[in-house]
């Protein structure tokens, strides 16, 4: 007997890719993790958003902490922030993503940032 | 002895008033000349009055002189009413001449019925009465006089039987050219004083025929202006003799008439209405085509006030419909269809009583039962909901104007402002401009419910969708925010996105790299929960998942893709020995025929290890392919593959594909009626309460584990401390009584404690 395969119409979800200390096989029922500003899960968008995604990208700091940009953004943008990074009050550095980009402009630095909706 | 004096005296008096008399008889004329004119005009006004007997004597000349001489004569002398007097006694001695005639033309209409004997009965009276009637001449006061002894008389002598015949005499004028003669003689004869009654139950009575004749079960013409119109030929025609004989001119006539008229229209309207509410199930169910009626009910209604009647037989009919209902003995036999006859019978109501009253009061009184009864159900929402995304369903109305579900704000300053009805008790909401929609919507007390509901269905159905053409979602979307608002559905439209954007990445990762999967890729917060499992897809489906998985994430760097691997469908051809086969198929199914490929013949359990899922589960998909007749279970949990097909069941061509395909598909349209509870990709809003629930009782184990035996309010106050937790305590309660035929725990004197 031999099984071809015509069509699939398969269903999937799209996660963030947070770096290799995930594991590969997790739970597919996991909540994901939040972000740390609005606790809004990272697939999930910030609350000045409305689309997921590429729309409400996450940002990532060299302290290894992760938000959603537009969070972030708005809280660097405030005086009281003195530019440290929410979590540990470690000056904020945007950090390159830990998977190697093809892309570099998909990061854009901080100083070119989109003003905030 | 009497005092002669006193005799005297009395004597004198006696003597001094006779003279006086006399001299007031005899008016100062010589002699007893006066005395003597006054006898012969009194002996001449007696004869000239008294009432003889028509039958034999003549009615004596009118001598103008004479009458003339004769009364002044008598009013002279002041003795005009003595002469009444006596005329009124003789009066009342003859009238008994007309009980003889009276009676044999009443026993002559006993006999035949035939009401021109009564006719001509009262034209006979009238004739004795113009014979014996004083002239006008001699004033009101003796014709008063005359008329009430005459009459008097008269009417005591009618039998019983004479009403009814008289009003039959009125009835039999109907449609006939006018007899004002015979009305005439009815007012003098005081017929129609007495009898008005009878004159007006005549109309009324011809009303109730003619409502009755034409209207009953004919919803489909505007009834009332018919009956109107029938009332100005027909009806009013006949009463201008009884009501506006008087009338010189058609301006006088309808004057006249205005009072009466708008009686008799009143009491159409009335008739109308009473068999208008009679028939109002009926008239609901008709609803498009009974629209003329209802017009014609609510126009009934605003000159009768009926509304409480109309209310309370609509009351009475749906607290019976229910109580039916609930007592399953169904007017309809289809239990799965229950839902959605009420909801449709609901809808029928919301658009017939709006007809008749816009302002929904009346649908406010009726209604409640029927919304209670519809929140007690649990499949009400997807209903209504399903009927909002235009699936099988007709309550909505097309061409209804789609409008935003708003809570009304009293507007002060609207200048068509109106009172609410009289009958509005003071829960009564003024929602003017809802539709049925809203109606239905506010059945429960948030809309989010709906919201959530509609999200379930609308990941069925996008899920389902394998072609990418979605637009009638996307619309159905549109329109719904308009009711919903932009916010509450904001979720929908991510669910949306999530559509298109998949088609585009599929676009992508084919261009890059040809693939026969084209997944659709979800923002899984944004889904309603779906179900998950942890398939492992054998052989070349799990290449195909990897190859699309890195292509994806080549395309989309920061991401990647997890698929929910039970979910979808496949197009696979089967190629047997013997045939082959083109099926669609559930990934379940699709990795059990895969596994085949690889060895003939399966232990179920091994099947179940080695696809990492739940045994029944496989044990459904091998179904599958034994009603394809491409494997079958020739010993308990051992299965073969058919690599020629078994001619003696003959499984294959007989039994054709159709029917299962037809059931992988409905699985993903979710009917919630043939759902297994594994089948369902998405959730319903039910089963994620289930699933919340579920979480709880870990909660609820670990107290009672620590705590051994608690209450149940303790449980409850506990649980509250849980994220997240909006129970009730009936709720709960219900919860745990369920645990408690599970075994999970006991219940001793109220209180709990895990069963050992």
């Amino acid at each position: 007997m031999k099984v071809t395969v015509k069509n699939w119409h398969a269903i999937a979800h799209w996660r963030w890719d947070l770096g290799a200390n995930e594991p590969e096989n997790d739970d597919i029922d996991g909540e994901g993790d939040v972000c740390g500003i609005c606790r809004v899960p990272f697939e999930g968008c910030c609350p000045s958003c409305k689309m997921p995604g590429d729309d409400c990208p996450l940002i990532w700091g060299e302290c290894t902490h992760v938000f959603h940009m537009h969070c972030l953004l708005k809280w660097i943008n405030t005086a009281a922030s003195k530019h440290q990074c929410p979590m540990d009050r470690r000056p904020w550095v945007t950090a390159e993503r830990t998977v190697a980009k093809s892309k570099p402009t998909q990061e854009p630095p901080l100083a070119n940032a989109p003003p905030l909706p | 002895m009497a005092t002669p004096l006193g005799e005297r005296a009395f004597a004198e008096h006696v003597k001094s008033k006779l003279d006086a008399t006399f001299q007031k008889i005899n008016d100062g004329a010589p002699g007893v000349s006066g005395l003597a004119k006054f006898t012969k005009a009194w002996m001449y006004g007696r004869e000239f009055l008294f009432p003889r007997d028509i039958r034999t004597q003549e009615r004596k000349e009118f001598d103008q002189e004479a009458f003339k001489e004769t009364f002044e004569i008598l009013g002279k002398s002041k003795q005009l009413w003595r002469v009444i007097e006596t005329f009124t006694q003789d009066l009342r001695r003859q009238l008994p001449l007309i009980d003889e005639e009276v009676l044999e033309f009443m026993r002559q209409y006993q006999e035949t019925e035939d009401v021109t004997i009564i006719r001509r009965m009262i034209m006979r009276v009238a004739e004795w009465w113009k014979a014996w009637a004083p002239v006008p001449e001699l004033g009101s006061p003796i014709m008063t006089a005359f008329n009430m002894e005459f009459q008097t008389h008269f009417f005591s002598i009618l039998p019983p039987t004479f009403p009814s015949a008289f009003k039959a005499l009125c009835a039999s004028t109907l449609g006939q050219p006018a007899d004002p003669e015979m009305w005439q003689t009815f007012e003098t004869l005081g017929l129609l004083d007495r009898y008005e009654n009878l004159v007006a139950s005549v109309c009324y009575e011809q009303i109730e025929a003619r409502v009755q004749e034409t209207c009953v079960g004919e919803w489909s013409q505007p009834m009332l202006s018919q009956l109107r119109s029938w009332m100005a030929d027909d009806i009013v025609q006949w009463m201008i003799m009884p009501y506006a004989r008087a009338a010189r001119n058609p301006e006088e006539t309808r004057s006249m008439l205005h009072g009466v008229g708008s009686r008799f229209d009143f009491h159409v309207c009335k008739t109308l209405c009473d068999l208008r509410t009679t028939e109002i199930f009926d008239i609901i169910v008709d609803f498009p085509d009974s629209m003329p009626a209802l017009i014609d009910l609510k126009e009934c209604l605003q000159r009768v006030d009926q509304r409480s009647e109309l209310v309370s037989t609509l009351r009475s009919l749906y607290d019976h419909l229910l109580i039916e209902l609930l007592a399953n003995r169904k007017r309809l036999l289809h239990p799965g269809a229950d839902t959605k006859d009420i909801l449709h019978q609901y809808v029928s109501m919301i658009r017939c009583l709006r007809v008749i009253d816009p302002p929904g009061v009346l649908l406010h009184k009726v209604a409640d039962p029927v919304r209670r009864y519809l929140r007690e159900r649990p499949d009400t929402i997807r209903s209504i909901v399903s009927s909002l995304v235009g699936e099988g369903g007709d309550l909505v109305d097309e061409n209804e104007p789609i409008q935003p579900l708003h809570v009304q704000v009293e507007d002060y300053s609207d200048p068509n402002w109106e009172p609410e009805a009289i009958d509005a008790g003071p829960e009564f909401r003024t929602n003017k401009p809802s539709d049925v929609i809203s109606t239905l919507v506010s059945i429960y007390d948030s809309k989010d419910l709906f919201v959530k509901e509609l999200q379930v269905l609308l990941a069925q159905r996008l899920l389902a969708i394998t072609d990418g053409n979605f637009d009638k979602e996307r619309r159905n979307i549109e329109i719904l925010k308009i009711r919903f608002g932009e916010a509450a559905l904001q979720v929908c439209e991510v669910m949306l996105r999530d559509m298109t954007d998949s088609r585009r990445i599929d676009q992508h990762v084919q261009s890059q790299k040809p693939c026969l999967m084209h997944p659709t890729i979800i923002s899984k917060h944004f889904w309603p929960p779906l179900q998950t499992g942890k398939l492992q897809m054998p052989g070349q489906y799990k290449e195909i998942l990897e190859t699309y998985s890195k292509e994806f994430t080549a395309f989309k760097q920061d991401k990647k893709l997890r698929y929910l691997p039970q979910l979808g469908t496949l197009d696979l051809t089967i190629e047997l020995t013997d045939r082959t086969l083109d099926v669609h198929v559930p990934p379940l199914e699709a990795a059990v025929i895969e596994l085949f490929s690889t060895k003939d013949e399966w232990i179920l359990d091994d099947l179940s290890k080695e696809l990492n899922v739940d045994s029944s589960a496989v044990r459904q998909a091998l179904d599958t392919w034994v009603d394809y007749g491409v494997v079958s279970e020739d010993k308990l949990h051992h299965f073969v593959l058919l690599e020629t097909s078994e001619s003696g069941s003959a499984a294959g061509p007989s039994r054709p594909a159709a029917p299962r395909t037809d059931k992988s598909l409905k699985e993903f349209v979710g009917k919630p009626a043939v759902v297994e509870n594994e089948a369902a990709p998405v959730m319903s809003a039910q089963q994620q309460e289930a699933e919340q629930m579920r979480v709880y009782w870990k909660f609820i184990e670990g107290m009672l584990t620590n705590l051994g035996t608690l209450p149940l309010d303790r449980i409850q106050t506990m649980l509250r401390f849980a994220p997240g937790y909006s129970r009730s305590i009936e709720q709960l309660g219900v919860f745990m009584e369920a645990a408690r035929r599970e075994g999970l725990v006991v219940n001793t004197n109220g209180l709990w404690k895990l069963s050992k």
